[in-house]
């Protein structure tokens, strides 16, 4: 009999096994815990403090939102209310939302929610992709709100809320790509609720995510 | 700086750990790759010992 080897012996195997679980199973629950308070929505307060959180508060729907690159982190961050020297957001810049800048929190949260709940109930997943879940068979709709194209329609409907609110509650009608969109039957309420998470989701921080979003000509200053 | 500068939303013990592929390796081999070899030379000494139990 040969001598005996480490790397066959039962003992190692377990015990190296039994570190590499144990280890990885701690690092999880840490990690965990530090996605969940990534995944806090911000409040009005931090908007009053200029704080920035990765999902800011539904009163975002208030301010002005662009998308605009951060050299420091590499890619694209969305800027709210105004952008400072720093490039970072100021939350100064207000922007009428269906005629009105001043949706109080509640009303704010109340309307998103109701976007919400229309997007699950119309199944946009179902060909599009939000927040990277869904389909590629549509447009990714993350950062649909700073879609260029909405910004040439706008005059015609005076806003780009009321263009994209008059699209979503009859698509055939306004189509415009040869994959054309279906009626969902989206009411007028739930088709303003709908543009008001959209403009609050294109005012999450992706990490830049889409990709190349910026480069679309029109899109952002970005890469002029 | 051969420190990069943290460049996430919300700086945090994490957020350093993902600032790029090195970070996360040098990580990982600290505490898992270094540990197994710690746990190898330990098996080993106790082979030579003749520590190890019938199984």
């Amino acid at each position: 009999m040969g001598k005996p080897s480490v790397w066959s012996s039962n003992r190692f195997w377990r015990r190296s096994a039994t570190w590499v679980t144990g280890v990885s199973a701690v690092l999880l629950i840490l990690l965990t815990f530090d996605s969940m308070s990534q995944m806090q929505m911000g409040t009005a307060q931090d908007i009053k403090n200029k704080v920035d959180k990765r999902i800011p508060s539904p009163l975002v729907i208030n301010y002005k939102i662009d998308y605009q690159l951060n050299r420091k982190r590499g890619h694209e961050v969305p800027i709210i209310g105004g952008m400072d020297a720093n490039g970072n957001s100021k939350y100064e810049e207000k922007e009428k939302f269906f005629g009105r800048d001043n949706y109080s929190e509640k009303e704010a949260r109340e309307l998103i929610h109701l976007g919400k709940l229309t997007i699950q109930a119309k199944n946009c997943m179902d060909c599009h992709t939000l927040l990277g879940n869904g389909a590629y068979y549509a447009p990714d709709l993350t950062k649909a709100w700073l879609d260029p194209n909405w910004k040439t329609l706008a005059p015609a409907y005076g806003g780009k809320e009321y263009a994209m609110a008059t699209f979503l509650q009859n698509p055939p009608a306004m189509a415009m790509h040869e994959r054309k969109m279906p009626n969902l039957g989206i009411t007028k309420q739930e088709a303003k609720a709908v543009v008001a998470y959209l403009k609050f989701m294109s005012a999450i921080d992706t990490n830049g995510f889409p990709r190349n979003f910026g480069k679309i000509k029109g899109a952002v200053d970005a890469w002029k | 700086m051969c420190i990069e500068p943290c460049t996430d939303v919300v700086c945090s013990f994490w957020s350093i750990l993902n600032q790029g592929p090195m970070t996360l390796t040098i990580t990982l081999h600290t505490l898992i790759v270094l540990p197994m070899i710690w746990i190898y030379f330990d098996e080993k000494k106790k082979m030579a010992q003749g520590d190890i139990p019938e199984e």
